[in-house]
């Protein structure tokens, strides 16, 4: 039971560090999911990737400030 | 070509880690126990983690239409690679201990010290269920990125590939490899996965890409550079008040 309960663990963890980051990663998803089904302009999906990385940088560097607080 | 590359490259680097790490739980457990349990358990694990990589990569090659696919594992891709680079920053930083393998073989040891009655099962355990766990992000890497890309025998080979010469370094140096650059790697595991997630979902979401593939060249390029500018602004010293 202790295995499965483990590797049930392992494989959200796979996708999922801090529910809050993965929630708005998945909103940005969604709302490009919406943007891009509606305009279709070569390239637009970059807006996607700057907004993802934007969303990396941000969480990043709020992670690492918590932790150094709390050290 | 270049998903060809990216996929064998993907699944060659993401399996090359994780067989580093499983290798240190084997031989901590093989040097201090014997060596018959702990490759039994090996052996277990690697055949659940091929009956899982069979059966998802034989459902999602024949059973998902191509735009869910995209749509979903790309999706899952972005999240996982996301976590990958997400820690890769934070060990970059030095916010987070760099993965130690002399460290994690210390600790397997010490936690299989004092169980001497049951020691053949506790071998037999300990090595399956690490192989198994550290196998479950090279099976999802396997079946998502080969899947995905329609390259699932390219993806399996650059795992299978990996796993074979991690193991036969084991096997002639016979301690824990310390010295493979495991954060690099995942560094760039966490780059390639999550450029290819997005590529993918964009693809799925119906974007079209300016010159096709080529453009997950600079879709990394934006994230390896943002990862860089997370790094910076996490290690930039902090102005001393007055």
């Amino acid at each position: 039971m202790r295995f499965v309960r483990a590797a049930a663990t392992e494989v959200v963890g796979l996708f999922v560090g801090d529910w809050a980051q993965t929630a708005v990663s998945v909103a940005i998803l969604a709302l490009g999911w919406f943007t891009l089904s509606h305009i279709h302009v070569n390239g637009l999906a970059f807006v996607v990737v700057v907004a993802l990385a934007v969303q990396l940088v941000y969480a990043t560097t709020i992670e690492a400030r918590e932790r150094v607080r709390r050290a | 070509m270049y998903a060809q590359v990216l996929t064998f490259g993907a699944a060659f680097l993401g399996s090359a880690v994780e067989s580093v790490e499983a290798l240190t739980i084997v031989l901590a457990v093989g040097l201090t126990r014997g060596w018959r349990s702990p490759l039994y358990g090996t052996l277990a694990a690697l055949v659940a983690l091929a009956i899982l990589v069979a059966i998802f990569g034989q459902l999602i090659v024949a059973k998902v239409p191509e735009t869910t696919l995209k749509l979903v594992i790309g999706t899952l891709i972005v999240l996982f690679g996301l976590r990958w680079l997400h820690k890769a920053v934070l060990r970059s930083a030095g916010v987070i201990a760099l993965h130690d393998e002399a460290k994690s073989y210390a600790e397997t040891v010490s936690e299989i010290q004092g169980t001497a009655a049951r020691q053949d099962w506790v071998g037999f355990t300990i090595a399956m269920k690490g192989v198994f766990l550290e196998g479950l992000e090279v099976v999802f890497i396997v079946v998502a990125v080969g899947g995905t890309s329609g390259g699932i025998h390219i993806a399996v080979a650059g795992g299978l590939l990996a796993m074979i010469v991690v193991a036969a370094i084991g096997v002639v140096v016979r301690k824990p490899l310390a010295q493979v650059p495991e954060n690099t790697m995942k560094y760039a595991v966490g780059v390639i996965l999550t450029s290819l997630g997005t590529f993918w979902v964009a693809e799925g979401m119906g974007a079209v890409w300016p010159l096709d593939f080529v453009s997950v060249l600079g879709i990394a390029a934006i994230y390896f550079g943002a990862s860089r500018v997370a790094v910076a602004l996490i290690t930039r010293p902090r102005p001393v008040p007055a």
